[in-house]
């Protein structure tokens, strides 16, 4: 069953290369919320109530709620709807998506990785190569709020394929990066509205 | 039980603060602070080498630059309180209320004894620091804090990833429970290739902090529309903080195979430092980001001197230190250029000499200090490097950065000069303000420092670094 959600897991990320619209975007960040949820459940053997609640709230309630619903709300406040018009192509964006999938196959069984689920770690992998394809092939700033998003979503899913216990430290770690992702969000996307196509005023001339 | 409290205290100071707005409140607060930040500094000197709260331990490196933090404080409040004193209590109470939380964070990550816990207070001075930096609420403020922010997190969850992989070579979670001592015994018999892995992540990672390609553009960007003092604290103990990273993390492998890959990672990301740095420091017409540049220059020595290895050692660690007084000193003296020129632009500035002779004489200063030209203490430490270069044999590297150096030279003087002699090319948008030289005797105080080390390097201070360095390769 475990296998089956990170393999819906890694189809998001393929969708990702191929829609340009920003709501296909918060749906499917929602989506992996859920995904990821429902991950943790599987993985974590010993749950206790502490860990449930902790788990629930980080991948459910923020990853699955609190996100999208800020995500909305920005495209709701900015008008932008759609990645730039200069942006990659579909198909293009598809086929370096899906050499990034190659790699991360190829990556792990080169590692002859320990790691109890070895598809945890291709996946996980992957997640990170496409929100950093995100982030430098997109010029929108809502784009890269997606990208990073993706990535905070690898780091997680590669938390899982460490270790199925969550430590206390791991999860003030996770916590700190809560706050962090809200404050991007929250404050600075919103603020941003403005300069929603790219950010160019600081540089050497 | 003092670290405890330490932390506690910090904490409600910093959350009162924004309760209070109240100038002379916030203010009185801010300053005891900077003394807790003292006591803690001097407590950590009386107990070099302890382990506290088990999460912390105060070895030389962490004591060391705990110290030159605790020393800038103090500066950096000083320049802080002139910087804001005509702002608004809510502006005022924010602004202090996340220095003393960035001061708190950097202080934490120096003592940090283990992975996670380093993690942690590097991620908590990101969140600090960009309050600092969007401190003018201006287009451009905003634009490089989302920069600054975005990037550093995305290094931050990169340096995590590499976390996870050295997790992998000691059994999993066991990697939040070990200090650096006990997982430099656990490395050496790790799979290397999992090792460069999480060293290259890491690395990359920490770079976004230590100002270091391949991720300094979004630190040079910070640096230049921050408020002054929080340049300076950007462009020395924050950069030591990345710093401290991943030398942590260099040390742990240093007893592993993959130490010539380590060093050759470093002389790559320092030489193209120096190369990315010597190129826009000619063509740089801000002078905010032409020291922002040098900051990147620094590093990239610091880094290279590293990889080199040997004397290096000590070349990079007394680098560091003296780079952050002169550093510091340089972005108080850009505060007060700006007051008495009205501008950064290097075309708008011009004749300083004349303007303020007090602030032109530590600019001029400031200049031989990072320049490295004697008297500068800075001499030592790249003479050292060169040492060390010519020692190992690395005659490539050395002609590199001897030449790359010249340009750093020759760019930082033409500019300093022009800013001291030269009339402004645009003379009608300068404004005049008068500075009280008073406010300029911390700069003296700390150029006086690096100057004095050149020519005498204290028992204490060598002891310290010989203590870091010792259990390096030779």
């Amino acid at each position: 069953m475990d296998i089956l959600i990170v393999i819906l897991f890694a189809i998001t990320l393929l969708y990702f290369s191929i829609t340009e619209r920003f709501r296909i975007y918060t749906n499917l960040v929602c989506f992996q919320g859920f995904l990821l949820f429902a991950l943790a459940l599987f993985e974590l053997k010993a749950l206790t109530i502490g860990n449930f609640l902790f788990v629930s709230s980080e991948t459910l309630i923020f990853k699955g709620i609190a996100v999208p619903f800020l995500l909305y709300k920005i495209i709701n406040k900015t008008g932008e709807e759609r990645v730039h018009v200069k942006a990659l192509p579909g198909l293009f964006s598809l086929i370096f998506v899906s050499i990034g999938l190659l790699l991360s196959i190829i990556i792990a069984y080169s590692l002859k990785t320990r790691l109890g689920n070895i598809t945890y770690f291709i996946v996980s992998f992957f997640a990170l190569y496409t929100g950093l394809f995100l982030i430098t092939s997109h010029k929108k700033i809502f784009s890269h709020l997606i990208g990073f998003l993706v990535i905070e979503n690898a780091v997680f899913l590669f938390s899982l394929t460490i270790g199925n216990e969550m430590p206390m430290l791991i999860n003030i770690a996770i916590l700190l990066d809560i706050f962090a992702s809200i404050l991007i969000l929250g404050i600075f996307a919103m603020r941003l509205k403005q300069h929603t196509d790219d950010l160019t005023m600081l540089k050497d001339e | 039980m003092f670290l405890l409290l330490f932390f506690i205290l910090s904490i409600s100071i910093a959350l009162s603060m924004v309760l209070h707005k109240n100038k002379t409140i916030v203010k009185a607060m801010t300053i005891i602070f900077g003394f807790m930040e003292l006591a803690l500094a001097i407590y950590c000197w009386l107990h070099v080498g302890e382990t506290k709260l088990e999460y912390f331990t105060f070895d030389k490196l962490g004591v060391l630059l705990l110290s030159i933090l605790s020393l800038l404080s103090f500066t950096t409040i000083y320049h802080g309180f002139i910087y804001v004193k005509d702002e608004t209590p809510k502006r005022y109470a924010i602004y202090h209320s996340a220095l003393v939380a960035l001061i708190v964070a950097m202080s934490g990550a120096y003592l940090a004894n283990g992975m996670i816990a380093v993690w942690i207070f590097v991620e908590a001075t990101t969140l600090a620091v960009a309050a600092l930096i969007y401190h003018d609420r201006t287009a451009l403020s905003l634009e490089a804090t989302w920069k600054y922010f975005f990037v550093c997190s995305i290094g931050i969850a990169l340096a995590y990833i590499g976390i996870m992989f050295l997790g992998l070579t000691v059994n999993g979670n066991r990697i939040l429970q070990l200090s650096f001592d006990s997982l430099s015994q656990t490395a050496i018999q790790a799979n290397p290739l999992y090792l460069k892995i999480a060293f290259i992540f890491i690395f990359v990672g920490y770079s976004t902090k230590m100002g270091l390609f391949p991720m300094h553009t979004v630190t040079i960007d910070a640096h230049t529309v921050s408020p002054p003092p929080i340049s300076a604290f950007i462009s020395t103990t924050l950069m030591n903080v990345g710093f401290i990273a991943i030398f942590r993390v260099y040390t742990l492998f240093s007893s592993t195979v993959i130490l010539t890959f380590m060093n050759n990672l470093l002389i790559l990301s320092g030489i193209l430092s120096l190369l990315i740095a010597s190129g826009y420091m000619l063509k740089a017409k801000h002078n905010k980001r032409m020291l922002a540049y040098s900051s990147l220059e620094n590093m990239g020595i610091v880094a290279i001197a590293i990889g080199v290895g040997g004397i290096g050692y000590y070349a990079a660690i007394l680098h560091i230190v003296l780079h952050s007084l002169t550093k510091a000193g340089l972005f108080y003296q850009m505060g007060q250029s700006y007051k008495v020129m009205g501008t950064y632009q290097l075309d708008d500035s011009g004749n300083y000499l004349k303007l303020y002779p007090a602030g032109a004489i530590v600019l001029m200063l400031g200049l031989i200090c990072i320049t490295a030209i004697p008297p500068s203490g800075l001499f030592i430490s790249e003479f050292l490097l060169l040492k060390a270069m010519v020692n190992n044999g690395n005659y490539f590297y050395l002609i590199i950065t001897a030449i790359l150096l010249c340009f750093v030279l020759y760019a930082l003087t033409t500019r300093v000069m022009h800013i001291l002699f030269s009339q402004p090319r645009n003379p009608e948008i300068v404004t005049t303000k008068s500075i009280n030289p008073i406010q300029t005797i911390s700069q003296y105080i700390l150029f006086g420092i690096v100057i004095y080390i050149c020519f005498n390097q204290p028992a204490v201070l060598v002891d310290f670094i010989n203590g870091i360095v010792q259990g390096l390769p030779k």
